[in-house]
């Protein structure tokens, strides 16, 4: 084994793991990958949090898009797919999802997932927003949960070796420039050494860069950050899907998903003057257009002050019978209830809150990106859902994606083994110099989720997200200082936070356009037909980036 | 903002030899979360301080703590000024942090037939209330069962339910819960009370395991003999004294002018072990010119029988005591035992309304006793606090009673679910939990209002233990001796 061992180090490699595939992140899409990889041996599973708490899927709540009807058709959810996503997709990886997300859908009901099913014995599927046929499965409003928990008994069934509370700080390469596995830190700093044939992340998205956000603590844009430093390229990362409800209380919990379903069961969106706004924005789809628009609908009534005090909008289920509310949206009347609102009997006060990132590592439908070694499924990877995400498509994603990069890791070739000691060298330099640092995480990360929300939010200009690249780059480079080892983790988590808030703001600048999720106030044409823009992806990576221009369509 | 403080236990296993508390002053917002806090003291104190946490909406169960010793959520409990945070009674890494992974482990994964279809709509319900479970081990801190024996604790149980009911899942269920202890669950709900998502695990998933375990004739060779006591003589306790019934007669005027009126369902332990008790009760009842009229024909409300799962016969003695009262056109019916009344109001469907004595007490309101010259405190029985509501109108009751109450730590006795029969050393360690609880209060008495705790923690404590009423009914008689005495 060719190890470092520079004598400079202060830190040595506390362990070494072998495996033929290294899986990192155990949300929706990292588990499906391990199982799927598990068909060829070797497989280890690493999981910044205990597996299945840290991934937004487990946090996923409306549902899972699969075509499962006669009357409805592979055609038209990959039709809606595109319009929803302002055909910015890569048509192969929405082919891939749609064709495929049926058989996804029914590898979870073999392997013991509760979803709803309708009294003739069928999945149970609800209208979501943008969707032509009502194709949303479901498991009441924790579809994500109950498909976490499904895979994770099935992961429990294979010889995956599965590493908890274990952080990937950065990927490895080999002699040859291929990723060759990661580093990473242990709950108490200790570092772990992963070698690898193939590699596949799924550390998922990274909307905790913004002040407020539905993801969890894990989702803050690792996956990203890595891959970007190990040479990768990413697109579209200016694509960052606000959800048009979160919760506005308390302030600590701000943002805090509230399930499209709700709108999908017949929820209304008042403002302050107790006006159906939607009819102004989106007269035929009304509450269920895209989340783009209804996004954009509450941030100008909140901005033109027709708000609520608390800076949000009403979204009312009241009308509805006491008894759906209570057995198709549980979770949410639980959460409202735990925070004095009973959903039954007064409206839900709802605001814009960032959640996906549709933007992120340019892959192949085999989930190759473009550095050898390193596959990538879920939130971390761009092109599958264009310009706006459609809600439920998101699952579907995980698992059809999933299931793809654990396949082709599975059947990667071995490599060498060999480990360049000169990244593993630049780790440890780097986490040493944050016992020598100066300013604390958690001021930085703060800084940075102001600057994002305020600068690169919902609305953009080109001075704005200039003043925010600039801001976000000098607290890149702010000295960030450990208290203990077991706050390194928290250093590297905000160094990835930083890079991921720069490459959206990038990306931003690159795309002169309105297009989907990204609106560009200061973008030279009014929105025109997004089917016959000049403009495709928008890139990223170390040694280049810019915008691709496209035929467009006659 | 708002400045809060608390204290927040603190242990490093390498460096401190046990955990010690630290008090810390936290800026958070109004409606702020234990958890807000928490960041406030990690951001703004010490970024050492180790805590998990992940969604923070209630839904991944990574960051539950004790928060003034019950387990929360520390995303959706709200923070307040002056509370204590403790990590789960679980084996602790760090700080708040404590070692989920063995039980995690013993959480039965499902095992899918390879032929298995999709379950049908009303095998799909039947599932779902057990499958809220977030994993968050609430439950297994709470848990009375899992402080004596190797219970695996209530969500490991739930599960192994919700896999019973899935007709996709191959695997012996019912052999598992045996083994992971389902014998041991007192039935005392304190997993419920805790349980984020409220999931009735004692109700939803013991009972209903046991009634399987029953089914296949693995129930405990103690509980085959109660129900075939209660079949054969429609009482759960046998006969080896006159019992109450043989001492009453229908009805039993009171002492003064009638100002209300119930039947009385009194319940195989206070009928036939401690029928005293019961007559003390009669006598309160009386002095507060309550009317009670006592069914001759009724029988064991059949709570021995549902908590232990053998449940064959059960509408028969439901029928029978429904009956029993509704046909004396009776509007309101009373109980002195905890555990007949939970079984009234939970487990029955019953034309008449049902109330523990210590709401009848109440709400007719009581003539004051003399108080006796004695310090007392309060064992909370399960099936009154957490089965039926109550914990209020006893204390109440008893203040009135006695020159000075002291609060103890509300914890089951031991009693209950069966454990006392079928798991007697269970009973017993649980039991001296209480002794060691009854003893840090320096009381001279316990009170309670229930026959089963009164009978085991009694057992299990040198300190006498009483009935609430059976309390009054001495502050009566003291008030009537010193009238005497004065007159």
């Amino acid at each position: 084994m060719v190890l470092y061992n520079a004598p400079t180090n202060k830190m040595l490699v506390d362990e070494i793991v072998d495996a033929h595939v290294l899986v990192i992140g155990s949300g929706g899409a990292g588990v499906r990958a391990a199982i799927e990889a598990s068909r060829y041996g070797g497989v280890v599973l690493v999981s910044k949090t205990i597996a299945g708490k840290g991934g937004c899927t487990t946090m996923a709540e409306g549902g899972f898009n699969a075509v499962l009807r006669d009357r409805d058709s592979v055609l038209v959810h990959r039709e809606d797919t595109l319009k929803g996503g302002a055909y910015l997709n890569d048509p192969a990886l929405v082919d891939a999802l749609t064709r495929e997300a049926p058989e996804r859908m029914a590898d979870l009901v073999r392997w013991g997932a509760v979803f709803d099913v309708t009294d003739d014995r069928m999945v149970a599927q609800r209208p979501f927003g943008g969707q032509r046929f009502p194709r949303t499965c479901y498991a009441g409003d924790r579809t994500g949960h109950e498909m976490i928990m499904t895979l994770l008994d099935r992961l429990d069934a294979t010889d995956t070796h599965l590493y908890q509370e274990v952080s990937v700080v950065d990927l490895v390469k080999d002699e040859s420039g291929a990723v060759a596995g990661a580093v990473a830190l242990d709950r108490d700093g200790s570092l772990v050494l992963f070698r690898a044939d193939a590699t596949v992340l799924a550390t998922g998205g990274g909307t905790q860069a913004y002040d407020i956000s539905t993801n969890s603590a894990a989702g803050t844009g690792d996956g990203f950050a890595m891959a970007y430093r190990a040479g990768a390229e990413l697109i579209d990362m200016e694509m960052v899907q606000f959800h048009p409800t979160g919760a506005v209380y308390p302030y600590d919990a701000r943002g805090r998903l509230v399930t499209e379903a709700v709108r999908g069961e017949g929820g209304i969106l008042l403002n302050a003057r107790r006006e159906r706004f939607m009819e102004r924005y989106d007269p035929e789809r009304m509450e269920l257009s895209t989340r783009d628009v209804v996004a954009r609908a509450i941030a100008t009534e909140v901005l033109e002050g027709r708000g609520t005090n608390r800076g949000g909008v009403y979204l009312d289920v009241t009308h509805l019978p006491a008894e759906q509310i209570e057995a198709r949206l549980p979770v949410m009347l639980e959460q409202f209830l735990t925070f004095g609102v009973d959903i039954r009997r007064e409206p839900m006060e709802v605001a814009p809150t960032a959640h996906h990132i549709m933007g992120g590592l340019r892959i192949t439908p085999e989930c190759r990106t473009t550095i050898p070694g390193l596959f990538a499924c879920g939130e971390v990877t761009g092109g599958v859902h264009g310009a706006n995400r459609l809600g439920g498509n998101a699952l579907a994603d995980t698992q059809v994606f999933g299931k793809r990069a654990g396949e082709f890791a599975g059947k990667a070739p071995e490599r060498s083994g060999r480990i360049d000691p000169a990244r593993v060298d630049e780790v440890t330099r780097m986490l040493d110099a944050f016992f020598e640092g100066a300013i604390s995480p958690a001021e930085v990360r703060k800084d940075l989720k102001l600057t994002m929300w305020n600068q690169a939010g919902i609305f953009r200009n080109a001075p704005d997200l200039r003043t925010a690249l600039t801001h976000v780059r000098r607290l890149a480079d702010r000295r960030l200082c450990a208290a203990s080892t077991a706050n390194l983790l928290e250093c590297c988590t905000v160094r990835n936070m930083c890079t991921t808030a720069s490459l959206i703001v990038r990306c931003a600048l690159l795309r002169p356009e309105n297009r989907g999720a990204h609106v560009r106030l200061d973008a030279e044409t009014a929105t025109t037909d997004p089917a016959r823009s000049p403009f495709g992806h928008t890139y990223v990576s170390l040694s280049r980036e810019g915008i691709e221009r496209r035929e467009v369509p006659a | 903002m708002k400045e809060i403080t608390l204290r927040v236990s603190r242990y490093d296993p390498a460096k401190d030899a046990e955990p010690r508390f630290e008090a810390y002053t936290a800026r958070v917002n109004e409606g702020a979360r234990v958890l807000h806090a928490l960041h406030a003291v990690h951001d703004e104190h010490d970024p050492t301080l180790a805590y998990r946490y992940c969604c923070g909406s209630g839904q991944c169960g990574s960051c539950a703590v004790r928060v003034d010793g019950t387990p929360v959520l520390a995303c959706t409990a709200e923070a307040r000024d002056g509370m204590t945070v403790e990590p789960l009674d679980l084996p602790v890494l760090k700080d708040l942090t404590v070692d989920m992974s063995p039980v995690i482990a013993k959480i039965a994964r499902i095992c899918p037939a390879p032929d298995a279809g999709l379950p049908a709509k009303e095998e799909i319900e039947t599932i779902k209330p057990l499958r809220d479970c977030i994993e968050c081990l609430c439950c297994v801190s709470a848990c009375p069962a899992l402080q004596v024996t190797e219970f695996a604790g209530p969500t490991v149980l739930r599960q192994e339910m919700r896999l019973a009911l899935d007709p996709r899942d191959s695997g012996d269920r019912i052999g598992d819960a045996i083994e992971k202890g389902l014998f041991y669950c007192t039935t005392c709900k304190r997993c419920t009370e805790v349980c984020p998502k409220k999931i009735d695990v004692p109700g939803k998933a013991i009972e209903k395991l046991r009634e399987i375990a029953n089914r296949r004739g693995l129930t405990l060779p103690r509980h085959q003999e109660v129900a075939r006591l209660v079949q054969e003589t429609g009482r759960s306790v046998e006969r080896t004294q006159p019992t109450f019934l043989e001492q009453v007669p229908e009805v039993i005027e009171p002492d003064g002018p009638v100002r209300g009126e119930v039947g009385f369902f009194v319940g195989c332990m206070f009928n036939g072990r401690v029928p005293q008790t019961a007559l003390d009760a009669m006598e309160v009842m009386k002095r507060n010119g309550i009317r009670v009229i006592v069914p001759h024909d009724q029988v064991c409300c059949g709570s021995p029988l549902i908590r232990t799962g053998q449940t064959s016969f059960l509408e028969d003695l439901k029928r029978k005591n429904i009956e029993a009262f509704a046909r004396r056109g009776i509007e309101t019916v009373m109980t002195i035992c905890a555990g007949c009344g939970a079984t009234l109001k939970n487990d029955y469907e019953t034309p008449f309304t049902v109330k523990d004595v210590t709401e009848i007490l109440t709400e007719y309101g009581i003539e004051p006793p003399a108080k006796l010259d004695v310090r007392a405190t309060y064992h909370d029985p399960c099936h009154l606090l957490r089965g039926q509501g109550i914990s209020e109108q006893p204390r109440a009751l008893l203040r009135q009673a006695v020159r000075e109450f002291v609060e103890m730590p509300s914890q089951c006795c031991g009693a209950g679910g069966g454990v006392r029969s079928g798991v007697p050393e269970e009973a017993k360690a649980l039991g001296a939990k209480r002794d060691e609880a009854v003893k840090a209060t320096g009381a001279d008495v316990v009170v309670t209002v229930c026959p089963f705790c009164e009978f085991h923690i009694a057992d299990c404590t040198d300190v006498p233990v009483k009935n609430l009423t059976t309390i009054l009914l001495e502050g009566y008689k003291k008030k009537d001796a010193e009238r005497k005495g004065s007159a």
